[in-house]
């Protein structure tokens, strides 16, 4: 868990100097790793709320992009379900992308030493992203340049790291390279919705894509 | 106001994680809804992901002197290879600051 601990650093860091150089009190940017505790989702909305973007936009952004945790719930929900309530509320507040996973073990969750593990380990992310988000704060307010230091790079290359070695059928490379396209067409229109449009379009490209190979029996 | 806003982002993230863990919920996913949901990983971080690379400025950078694009040509091809995220953002994080230097 350490290693992943440590690959949330530049995103703990660009968002808290990011939330201090758009107008955040420190207060605020570091309630938002202790209460939201996502990467993506606080990144991006973080832009829209100093953008002055409605409520409406910035709310509906954090669904589409916390959308993909619907599935995490589901594939863990035979396990976890049956666990008292602070076991599920732990750890579905804990439930990241990292921790996910992490919960691929077949015996994942199964027993109450599992149960501990997956908490010390989405424990650990949590203390991690709010310590580096602390960080990132007193960096920004006394550096102001740090997000052109290429902070936003390890970002890409992390999410690059996320995405390349899930493609493995001709839908889900439609869905990426739509999503691309859309999102960088609808960033230069300055289209407030762009990130949910792109990313439901996307969506729906690769759903057709996959019902149409499979007509054609080829694809997966 | 940003209080507010950031207690119903709170909500929102933990609903969507927290949802799927209460047994007595008695929602089922389709496979269809199923199957759209299983892009919406890849979709959203291609979404955040694109313009990070491509857009300076607000204009569109295709040229060779964007540093973000060797960069990311870098770690495709490592994320392609190894699979391996810290090969990945090591690989990437290299190019993209040795171009950087250089232009």
């Amino acid at each position: 868990m350490l290693p992943l601990s440590l690959a949330v650093l530049p995103w703990g860091i660009l968002f808290g100097s990011l939330a201090v150089q758009r107008g955040f009190s420190w207060l605020e940017a570091q309630l938002f790793s202790g209460v939201i505790f996502g990467g993506a989702v606080q990144i991006v909305t973080v832009e829209l709320i100093a953008d002055n973007s409605s409520l409406l936009t910035v709310l509906f952004t954090a669904f589409i992009i916390s959308s993909r945790h619907f599935l995490y719930g589901l594939s863990l929900r035979e396990r976890l379900s049956p666990q008292p309530l602070r076991w599920r509320l732990s750890l579905g507040f804990l439930l990241t992308d990292e921790l996910f996973a992490l919960s691929g073990h077949r015996r994942a969750y199964l027993g109450k030493l599992r149960l501990y593990y997956g908490l010390a380990a989405g424990g650990s992310f949590y203390l991690a992203w709010n310590l580096w988000t602390f960080v990132g704060i007193v960096a920004g307010a006394s550096l102001p340049d740090l997000t052109d230091l290429g902070l936003d790079f390890a970002i890409a290359a992390t999410f690059i790291a996320l995405v390349v070695p899930g493609i493995k059928s001709l839908a889900t490379l439609a869905a990426v390279l739509t999503a691309a396209t859309a999102s960088v067409i609808f960033t230069l229109w300055h289209f407030e919705l762009g990130l949910i449009c792109a990313a439901l379009l996307a969506m729906m490209v690769g759903y057709t894509v996959n019902k149409l190979s499979g007509k054609w029996g080829g694809g997966s | 106001m940003t209080l507010l806003t950031i207690l119903l982002l709170a909500g929102i993230t933990f609903g969507t994680r927290y949802l799927f863990l209460e047994g007595r919920l008695p929602v089922r996913l389709g496979p269809n809804l199923r199957l759209l949901l299983s892009y919406s990983g890849p979709s959203v971080l291609a979404a955040i992901l694109a313009p990070i690379l491509l857009v300076r400025s607000e204009q569109l950078d295709l040229s060779l002197s964007n540093p973000y694009l060797w960069g990311a040509a870098a770690a495709v091809t490592a994320a392609y290879k190894t699979g391996n995220i810290y090969w990945t953002i090591g690989a990437g994080m290299l190019v993209f600051i040795a171009v950087g230097q250089l232009i």
